[in-house]
């Protein structure tokens, strides 16, 4: 086991390391100087000297690249060309607004998908697994930026149940926090509702064919034993690989949702920085989401080795 | 074809830069010649009948306005940062100006006390308020307007706005003098834009250290939080130099570029009042009984903004004239404002509207497609044979995507090869500034005095592409120049208004833009927002309550 998660871990350091040395090389690789990239018509010899020296181009780029990861790893990761905040600071307010995003699409996601892929392949090609099948199907046609605007015509501006946009601190007002995030999530939980729905129904019908299954029948054992007990577990390894792609993906990839909702997380404020030309906000995001990337699939590896101990032996 | 990003770094420029002027104008001429309004108050509905924006009974103190706005501002360092209408809104809450702009077009002191000009106009003294006093607690006095200057002059971004001015002296602690290089009448102007809303000098102090977004002004709010691209927020000042001011208890800024979004939040109840660019916004709220709609389609003072594209008068083939007339006549401005400007379109030739003074017959090439075809034919003729290539230039909008499609057709169908360049915002800027493009989309010009565009139109201001040049075109016009500094250095106002004709007689000749539109802001607010829309300055009069989509909430109140 720690030999397996170590050799993980290698391979986390190795990536991490190579994501560090392409987020770093980002500023460096863009046409003519960095410095009059970012002065733009406010472009002074002068300034340009002064912002070199202060962001260390007048070194070599290996002095530059270590300045900068020293500078990372005492949470230094700049600060904002366009509105002075250092990236510290947007990461720090960004973050959570998507982690709040992922958290609650996931638990509605996995609250519907579960529950229905567990009803349906019991009895598969049924009536309900063909609305189920089909309903999902449509779903997952369904892109976020077609379902938020639709939401928001229904449930903000008919019904005024929610607010269109925004959303009120947590730390400030918690349950009116989860009232403001409620459109915003769901927008973004059903396309996760139908990949997880059809991952874990086939796997389960694939696993409920299984010898140990009829055992577990033979012996008497009820329906929601067999499949809480023995087939849920076994069926969960696509759905776990899949819930880790996806999380990741979300991470900062749910700017078109934060953009429609004006939510400032991670992915807006990406977006953001990527149309003002702000590299070090761009540089400072890209590296803490593409790390916390790598991190999630050692952990969701991690996880597998919990599920099905003969991951290791593999 | 509105489009409510573009431009919106510099656009603070539009409202600051003033250079030069010369000769004598009284008070009352200035109030005349500045103002050119195109009718008396900005248009607008409400279902009750009274005007919209003006607030009915007794002022009510407290509650909290929020307000959706464009877009994000870049900080709240005048100095540093660029306002555009966003900037403004958030800086009328926490700043106050020394100059304002009156309702009748003239200039009216509204931090100082009084603005007086010597008998030339080349020195200009600001008397400032007794008792003002910063957030922080320190006074305003001319020493701090002092310092406010030299941070001013030092930017590269204000400093070419200043260029006018020779030096400035502080002879006591309530009185500042601007000494000018030569004679401008409508020189306070220049101060309604952010090159004269004081800020204090703990911000010129922390401006080194990357501390200047809590903004410290003397104004009717102060600075509670600001998390950029989510809210603004600033609570009500107890000490305001105005008393009994402000009404509300605080002001939130929330940015919201998209605008169907915008507007969903206002009818959702997320917020009170709304702007706009989008003239389909005056069509949606207009009329509708629950909301009260301001817009700009009559009563603005002087130029309003408008939509255009730039042609490059430096590099080929837009540095032709042949090409730039025949792009005019391939234009169809009639059918761009039908699609995209929501039936409020009227014809333009030329920044300013009829209604303004200096509005004329300019003689700016009508829709003559056949007429466009054998100019290009007449150039291909010249150059062997070979169409004109015109790259179109845009930002990546949705609305304004459309508009280059329709543009390039109809350039196509003139026999122009026409590619389209999508770029993002700042990009856009930077290509205009450094002149890399051939024909770009802006919008631009919305100034209370054609003075103020100088800077835009002048000779000095050219230079050739790779370099920064305020004249973004590079149209080198010494009739324009001429002109441009006789409107300003003449008391008559027949020779004035003969000169800003002209210049629009010259901008139709040279074509260094396209007019496509008058380029719409609106407000949109519900019923219980009051006040809005009727400034009263300190003195008593009316002030221009709304400037292109900035309003000031000093006097807002809020109905239960």
């Amino acid at each position: 086991m720690l030999k397996y998660l170590g050799k993980r871990f290698f391979q986390l350091v190795v990536v991490a390391f190579v994501i560090s040395v392409l987020v770093f090389l980002l500023v460096r690789i863009l046409p003519g100087s960095p410095a009059q990239v970012i002065l733009g018509s406010s472009y002074t010899k002068e300034a340009a000297a002064q912002l070199n020296a202060q962001l260390g181009l007048n070194h070599s780029l290996i002095i530059q690249y270590w300045d900068w990861i020293l500078n990372i790893f005492h949470g230094n990761f700049g600060q904002s060309y366009i509105n002075n905040e250092t990236v510290a600071h947007e990461l720090a307010t960004g973050a959570p607004i998507d982690l709040e995003l992922i958290i609650l699409s996931q638990i509605v996601a996995f609250a519907v998908s579960i529950p229905l892929a567990l009803t349906t392949s019991r009895r598969p090609n049924r009536w309900f697994d063909n609305v189920s099948t089909t309903g999902t199907f449509g779903m997952l046609a369904l892109p976020p930026f077609v379902i938020a605007p639709i939401m928001v015509a229904i449930f903000a501006v008919n019904l005024k149940w929610f607010p269109a946009t925004g959303e009120v601190p947590f730390t400030q007002a918690p349950l009116t926090n989860l009232h403001d995030f409620i459109l915003p999530s769901l927008a973004i939980t059903a396309g996760s509702i139908a990949v997880y729905y059809r991952l874990l129904r086939s796997d389960l019908i694939a696993t409920l064919q299984e010898d140990f299954i009829t055992m577990a029948r033979s012996k008497g054992l009820s329906n929601r034993t067999i499949m809480l007990r023995h087939a849920f577990r076994p069926s969960t390894f696509s759905l776990m690989a899949a819930a880790g792609i996806n999380i990741g993906g979300l991470l900062a990839g749910t700017f078109i949702v934060e953009y429609l909702f004006a939510i400032p997380g991670l992915g807006y404020t990406l977006v953001v920085a990527v149309n003002q030309r702000d590299y070090l906000v761009v540089q400072g995001i890209t590296l803490v989401v593409a790390l916390a990337y790598v991190v999630l699939q050692f952990i969701i590896d991690f996880l597998f080795t919990v599920v099905d101990p003969r991951v290791i032996r593999e | 074809m509105a489009n409510e990003n573009e431009i919106t770094r510099r656009s603070f420029l539009s409202r600051s830069a003033v250079v030069g002027g010369a000769a004598i104008l009284g008070g009352t001429a200035a109030t005349s010649l500045a103002g050119c309004s195109s009718s008396s108050s900005s248009t607008g509905t409400t279902a009750a009948g009274s005007t919209p924006g003006v607030g009915t009974g007794t002022p009510v103190k407290g509650g909290n306005l929020t307000v959706g706005t464009l877009d994000e501002i870049d900080g709240f360092y005048a100095a540093s940062n660029h306002w555009d209408t966003s900037g403004f809104l958030y800086a009328n809450a926490v700043f106050d100006p020394l100059v304002v702009v009156g309702a009748d077009g003239s200039f009216q002191p509204y931090l100082c006390e009084s603005v007086t000009p010597n008998a030339a106009f080349d020195v200009w003294t600001l008397t400032l308020r007794p008792g003002v006093k910063f957030h922080d607690g320190t006074a305003l006095t001319s020493t701090v307007l002092m310092n406010n200057y030299k941070a001013l002059i030092a930017s590269p971004l204000t400093g070419q706005a200043l260029k006018q001015v020779a030096n400035v002296s502080a002879p006591n602690e309530s009185t500042f003098v601007y000494n000018l290089t030569a004679p401008n009448p409508t020189f306070p102007f220049a101060l309604t834009s952010q090159l004269g809303y004081p800020f204090a000098q703990a911000m010129i102090d922390n401006s080194t250290k990357g501390g200047v977004n809590k903004p410290i002004g003397t104004g009717p709010f102060m600075f509670s939080s600001w998390e950029p691209n989510s809210h603004f927020t600033a609570v009500r000042n107890p000490n305001y130099w105005r008393s009994g001011l402000p009404y509300l208890d605080s002001i939130t800024f929330r940015p919201i570029p998209d605008t169907s979004q915008r507007e969903a939040s206002l009818t959702s109840g997320a917020l009170d009042m709304i702007e706009s660019s989008d003239p389909g916004t005056i069509k949606r709220f207009e009329n509708q009984s629950q909301y009260q709609l301001v817009d700009s389609r009559t009563g603005v003072i002087g130029e309003p903004t408008m939509a255009f594209i730039v042609l490059n008068c430096a590099k080929a083939p837009t540095s032709d004239l042949t090409i730039r007339q025949a792009l005019a006549k391939a234009t169809d401005q009639a059918t761009i404002q039908k699609i995209f400007g929501a039936g409020f379109g009227q014809p333009v030739n030329g920044p300013f509207l009829p209604g303004s003074p200096y509005y004329t017959d300019s003689g700016y090439p009508t829709y003559d497609p056949s007429g466009a075809k054998d100019l290009v034919n007449k150039w291909k003729a010249a150059n062997g044979g070979k169409a004109p290539a015109i790259t179109l230039t845009t930002i990546t909008d949705p609305r304004l995507a459309q508009v280059v499609q329709i543009i390039q057709q109809m350039w196509k169908q003139a026999g122009f090869e026409v590619a389209i360049q999508t770029i993002q915002q700042a990009q856009l800027v930077d290509n205009l500034v450094i002149g890399e493009f051939s024909a770009i989309t802006a919008y631009q010009f919305g100034n209370v005095t054609p003075d103020l565009n100088y800077v835009w139109w002048s000779t000095t201001t050219v230079h050739p592409p790779g370099q920064i040049s305020l004249n973004f075109p590079r149209n080198s016009d010494p009739v324009l120049e001429s002109n441009m500094l006789t409107a300003r250095s003449t008391t008559n106002t027949a020779t004035r208004v003969a000169a800003y004709q002209t210049v629009d007689k010259q901008l139709a000749k040279d074509l260094p833009y396209l007019w496509l539109e008058q380029y719409l802001f609106s407000e949109v607010a519900t019923m219980k927002v009051q006040n809005f829309n009727n400034l009263v300055l300190p003195n008593g009069q009316k002030g221009y309550s709304f400037d292109e989509g900035v309003f000031f909430p000093t006097q807002i109140w809020l109905n239960s």
